[in-house]
């Protein structure tokens, strides 16, 4: 069946070190990179007998020419350390495409992404997908220091506009980044028929979702959870639903997200 | 051509994998990642009399060689169950397990009442041993003479395969054992979770919501194979081991001890096609070895 998510066994075609303790890794597989849509992502087991769960990871753009797709990690834990240390030609398991994708809705005539630290990850996939959407893109990217930052150039060339924010000032503007998202939405006259789309810190988020309610806005966030499987098998990734049932009050993060309306889930406790 | 063929009370199995209770959803979830009708049976997830929306976050850690978890049963209830969860369920070819829990003594014969009017289900594991849930839970296997009542009560309602499943988290589950045998189970299915805890030393928080959940993984084997080992040698009736199982070599191990079968749990978890490659590597081994039926391999342990 083409396009079923499925467990692959994928070859590693580069690795490489994109910004600082920032990994990015090619992985050959047509099965994931013909149907994967932004947002969604693979769930990768580390070849380690210590390591038991398989570590999740959003698609982070594709190769259509090559049928690469792309992770970006920091190195981090046991298994992101792991993976940093593999090597072009060995192989990983993935099991993909899995999960809900960013949707965009038809009369949009800009979009606004957020994104802080890794969770830019999702957004170049998200850019390649828009590509022949020809509307205004902003990107406000926030990482703690300039060394953090990655993907500058190929976020220029996927045509978005790109507002870098530091914590530290050492690049682009100083401070935090939903500040300037903020400032950003202040400074515009009329705000709808816009998109937002948010990943990255838990902070971070529960000040993008926020301002996007203060501001009347439609947005959707990625949401990062522990899992088990990936698949809806273990039920460990609960997210807290805002309008829940009696007896329903989670989503789960792998199926019925990652990515979710702003507006349907509580990211604030 | 291995004949891998079980009996459990009057079911036939084509081959003694299972898929253990939380760990396979309600098989849809596994629909195209693995041939799920070559799995010897399908224990669904816990269904409860009411729906359920579980427990908090985070309900799940890794800790090594094993997880923590502490879902709290979510579940939509036996009647939407019934709904929703089995027109998919009675498309497959191989046996269905229903998984109950029930609050109190008599909800358990109660759940299993109404699902015994609806066709292709082969029988029930009882669950009296998540760690996980407040009311009652663990109590339903900690205490033989409770233990005995339910399983009663159930065998009054239904003429399909009953499994008690146990927890280890008791002072002897022999005890236990005897008395769900008494209670007129065909089978016992053990062990479930051990109880376990990790605290997170930054935030001085438990890594779980619920403070301790239920430890599953490679972590538990070598205490599944012990208690499967005691029990066996205290009642007649089938166990079905559970623990820990990631590979063909680990069910083989129980099997020896004198499993009737097993069950692959948290395995499904980071590769969907477990039990299938599990079943494989058994057979694999029976013709290595020259041996036509896997039940010649139960229970021939040297001792």
């Amino acid at each position: 069946m083409p396009g079923a998510t499925n467990d692959f066994l994928v070859k590693i075609e580069q690795i490489n070190l994109v910004a600082q303790n920032t990994f990015r890794i090619s992985l050959k597989q047509s099965g994931i990179s013909r149907y994967v849509h932004a947002g969604q992502f693979v769930n990768i087991k580390i070849p380690s007998n210590e390591i038991l769960w398989r570590r999740p990871f959003s698609v982070h753009k594709i190769n259509s020419v090559q049928n690469t797709f792309d992770i970006l990690f920091n190195a981090i834990g046991r298994g992101t350390a792991a993976l940093s240390k593999m090597e072009v030609g060995q192989q990983l398991r993935v099991l993909g495409p899995l999960g809900k994708a960013f949707v965009y809705p038809e009369n949009t005539e800009e979009i606004i992404i957020v994104a802080g630290g890794l969770g830019i990850a999702p957004f170049l996939l998200l850019l390649q997908d828009m590509a022949d959407m020809d509307i205004p893109k902003h990107l406000f990217y926030g990482v703690k220091t300039g060394s953090l930052a990655c993907c500058v150039e190929e976020i220029h060339q996927l045509g978005a506009h790109l507002h870098l924010v530091t914590e530290d000032g050492s690049e682009g503007q100083k401070g935090l980044v939903t500040e300037f998202f903020e400032k950003y939405l202040l400074s515009l006259p009329v705000r709808d028929k816009r998109m937002v789309y948010a990943c990255g810190p838990h902070p971070m988020l529960v000040k993008a979702q926020e301002l996007v309610k203060r501001f009347g806005l439609k947005g959707q966030v990625s949401v990062e959870n522990m899992m088990a499987c990936g698949f809806g098998a273990c039920v460990g990734c609960p997210v807290k639903m805002a309008r829940p049932t009696e007896s329903k009050f989670y989503y789960l993060a792998c199926t019925d997200g990652p990515v979710f309306d702003l507006d349907e889930v509580i990211l604030d406790d | 051509m291995i004949d891998a063929r079980v009996h459990i009370g009057q079911v036939c199995f084509d081959n003694p994998v299972m898929v253990a209770s939380g760990t396979f959803g309600y098989a849809a979830e596994f629909e195209g990642l693995v041939d799920i009708n070559a799995i010897g049976a399908i224990v669904t997830k816990t269904v409860t009399l009411e729906p359920r929306p579980g427990n908090p976050p985070p309900r799940i850690v890794e800790t090594p060689s094993g997880m923590i978890n502490s879902i709290g049963l979510p579940n939509v209830g036996v009647e939407q169950f019934i709904t929703e969860k089995m027109p998919f369920l009675s498309t497959l070819t191989t046996r269905i397990i229903v998984n109950v829990a029930g609050k109190v003594n008599e909800e358990f014969a109660q759940i299993v009442a109404r699902l015994d009017e609806v066709p292709g289900i082969d029988g029930y594991e009882l669950n009296y041993s998540c760690p996980n849930v407040k009311e009652g839970g663990l109590s339903f296997s900690a205490d033989p003479a409770i233990a005995e009542k339910v399983t009663k009560l159930v065998r009054q309602k239904t003429k399909r395969l009953v499994i008690a499943k146990l927890t280890p988290n008791v002072t002897s589950i022999g005890e236990i054992g005897q008395a769900v045998q008494n209670g007129g189970a065909d089978a016992i299915s053990a062990i479930n979770t051990l109880v376990g805890m990790a605290v997170d030393i930054n935030s001085r928080k438990p890594k779980i919501a619920t403070i301790t959940g239920g430890l599953s993984g490679p972590a538990i084997k070598p205490v599944a194979l012990a208690k499967v080992f005691e029990l066996v040698q205290c009642v007649n009736i089938p166990v079905i081991a559970i623990g820990g199982i990631m590979s063909w070599q680990d069910a083989l191990e129980f099997l020896i001890v004198g499993a009737r079968a097993i069950q692959v749990g948290t395995a499904n978890f980071m590769d969907p096609g477990a039990a299938t490659k599990t079943l494989d590597g058994l057979l694999s081994y029976c013709r290595e070895n020259g041996i036509s039926r896997i039940v010649d391999v139960i229970g021939t342990l040297k001792t």
